[in-house]
């Protein structure tokens, strides 16, 4: 069970990793639509489309790491304020409504993959990509947030995390504090 | 069933979702799609991957990770350190100088960065302990802060009136203009009332023992700036009609990251990589939100939800005014337990149309929700400025931290009334530069 929460992870931080690329990527190919254009004045073919595929493909293939390291904002105002028994079921819900959520998304982004890819879709742009290439980035970013979510469930269920990752007597104001400390840490 | 009836379901199982501590966009998409099903069959559920998609297909939306890039790029060098010194050069002998230097460090920070607590930490780390040095109230120190870092979301580029003008169709460029007027009065409005507190309470608010020569005073500008440049360089190309959103804010945002590695000396590559980690962290948190607010404003339209509610409104007949009141307390109490980003993306669509009705401006509008959303970041207990504030200060304690705030809440509250008498306030700029919109 372990070795299968660590490859989970170390997958999800592989993502983190290829999502910061495709950010990277789209800032450099804006720069060097903005020189042909503005400096060679030259039409640009490929470049609009190409960094919002990297955008899309960021935001999909990038949404495990981000689960991972809990970024994805939630409203945690009641799991704050309940006991520790309320608090688990509450997280029990809340994991077992996302998890299902990304499994039928899964799915269904794979069927429309699936038909881009069959009966050869492009983009009606004047690049004309494949467009199951950008949809591609969908099943499998949404895949893998269904396996994130299958490892915090297993851990929730073993006791190996805390329910939302809060200690048992962390209140409100002790995680604000905490979240508080790491934005000053990171400040110079 | 009808509508009013689905209606009224949708919102109670929306708000026990969100309050279950679901991450919101997958909350959404979930809500959407149950939905979706529940009243118009499994059929529906064919058209669900291409709209999660389209939400995203949007060039304009690539403007995002590059303002946050532009933001984390300048956040994670010493650059507010250095905003803070040069502004207290060369105002620490005007009256009230000090109070300046401060807030109008937070406010151009802010505007750089775009990020609230990053703005409060920057600031504050080298602001509080001048003003308690020179023997200031606490409560003051604190509480100017705190309320200066809020200033990001108003001043442009914003990226909360990015998230608005996408979720509404309003012209961010627009936006953007509408922001400038409103965000220097609340910068007024907050010096103005830190001047008056401190002078009531018997305090001078410049400095008269010491003095800085000319080569310190002029010491402090090269370094810091080069960034405002940039940020008044996209604002140039914005309305210049030149480049798009997206276009200027990527050249920005590579241009500050390149700044800020060789001004600081950022040669390391963990540092790059806490930047570009920041950026993606905050970026696909707010993208994958957009996508899941596209899908819920589907379920939403197609089940006639949005145009029953704005028409039971209009049919209701309350006074534009009243009905105004009564949305900036919706937004005001949402904001108290939801991040801004999260809010504007799923309210605004459902209240453009009974806003638009009512004949209020949707450009106005927007800043006014920005105000009222900057509300939200101080006051608890999501106020997050205030615990940060807290953790530079430890010794003052946090209920004098958030009494020092109630003031600089009065004075958004206030902005946002003077906003409602005047609204040529926020309208007058963008009106000026880009011509009187087609919308009124």
């Amino acid at each position: 069970m372990d070795s299968f929460i660590r490859g989970v992870t170390l997958i999800s931080q592989i993502c983190g990793i290829i999502a910061a690329g495709l950010i990277a990527a789209g800032v450099l190919i804006v720069c060097e639509m903005v020189f042909v254009r503005y400096v060679l004045n030259q039409n640009t073919i490929w470049q609009t489309d190409f960094t919002t595929y990297c955008l899309v493909g960021a935001t999909f293939i990038g949404s495990p790491y981000v689960l991972l390291t809990r970024g994805h904002v939630n409203v945690d105002v009641l799991p704050h304020y309940l006991g520790q028994t309320a608090r688990y079921y509450l997280a029990l819900a809340s994991i077992l409504m996302s998890l299902a959520f990304c499994a039928v998304m899964t799915v269904l982004t794979f069927n429309f993959w699936h038909e881009a890819w069959t009966e050869g879709w492009v983009s009606d742009s004047m690049w004309r990509a494949r467009l199951w290439i950008p949809y591609g980035t969908m099943p499998i970013g949404l895949g893998l947030i269904t396996l994130q979510y299958v490892v915090d469930l297993i851990s929730l269920l073993t006791g190996r995390e805390p329910p939302f990752g809060l200690k048992p007597r962390e209140t409100a104001e002790d995680a604000a504090r905490a979240q508080a400390r790491q934005a000053l840490g990171d400040a110079p | 069933m009808s509508p009013t009836t689905q209606g009224v379901i949708v919102l109670v199982v929306t708000l026990i979702v969100l309050l279950s501590g679901a991450p919101v966009a997958f909350g959404l998409g979930a809500i959407a799609i149950a939905f979706l099903v529940i009243f118009q069959g499994f059929d529906s559920l064919s058209v669900v991957a291409e709209t999660f998609y389209t939400g995203l297909q949007d060039f304009t939306l690539v403007s995002i990770p590059m303002f946050v890039m532009m933001g984390a790029a300048i956040g994670s060098s010493p650059a507010g350190k250095d905003l803070y010194e040069a502004l207290d050069r060369w105002l620490y002998r005007v009256r009230g100088g000090l109070v300046i230097s401060n807030l109008g460090a937070c406010a151009i920070f802010a505007a750089l960065t775009g990020s609230s607590p990053a703005c409060c930490a920057a600031i504050g780390k080298m602001g509080i302990p001048e003003m308690r040095r020179r023997g200031y109230p606490d409560d003051v120190a604190t509480g100017s802060i705190c309320a200066g870092g809020t200033l990001g979301i108003l001043i442009p580029p914003s990226i909360t009136f990015i998230l608005y003008g996408i979720a509404t169709e309003t012209s961010i460029g627009r936006l953007f203009l509408a922001g400038v007027v409103p965000g220097l009065m609340l910068t007024g409005l907050f010096i103005l009332w830190t001047v008056f507190i401190l002078s009531r309470r018997g305090f001078r608010s410049h400095a008269v023992d010491f003095r800085y020569s000319w080569k310190e005073k002029f010491q402090s500008i090269p370094k810091i700036a080069p960034f405002i440049l940039i940020i008044v360089g996209v604002m140039y190309v914005l309305y210049g009609g030149v480049a798009t959103p997206s276009e200027a804010a990527g050249v920005g945002a590579a241009l500050c990251v390149v700044l800020a590695i060789v001004i600081y000396r950022m040669w390391s590559p963990d540092k790059w990589w806490l930047i570009l980690r920041d950026t993606t962290r905050e970026s696909v948190m707010i993208l994958m939100i957009i996508a899941a607010a596209v899908l819920f404003g589907y379920m939403l339209t197609s089940l006639y939800l949005t145009q029953t509610l704005a028409q039971g409104i209009a049919e209701m007949h309350v006074n534009k005014w009243v009905l105004m009141l009564l949305i900036n307390l919706f937004l005001l109490v949402s904001g108290f337990f939801i991040p801004p980003a999260a809010i504007i993306l799923m309210t605004s669509p459902i209240l453009l149309p009974i806003i638009t009705t009512a004949g209020f401006d949707p450009v106005w509008f927007g800043v006014v929700m920005t105000i009222n959303m900057e509300i939200g970041l101080i006051h608890p207990p999501v106020g997050l400025n205030i615990y940060i504030v807290n953790s530079i200060a430890p010794d003052v304690p946090v209920t004098r931290v958030m009494w020092g705030t109630i003031p600089y809440v009065g004075c958004m509250m206030l902005a946002i009334v003077i906003l409602c008498i005047f609204p040529e306030i926020a309208t007058w700029l963008p009106d000026h530069l880009m011509g009187v919109a087609v919308h009124r």
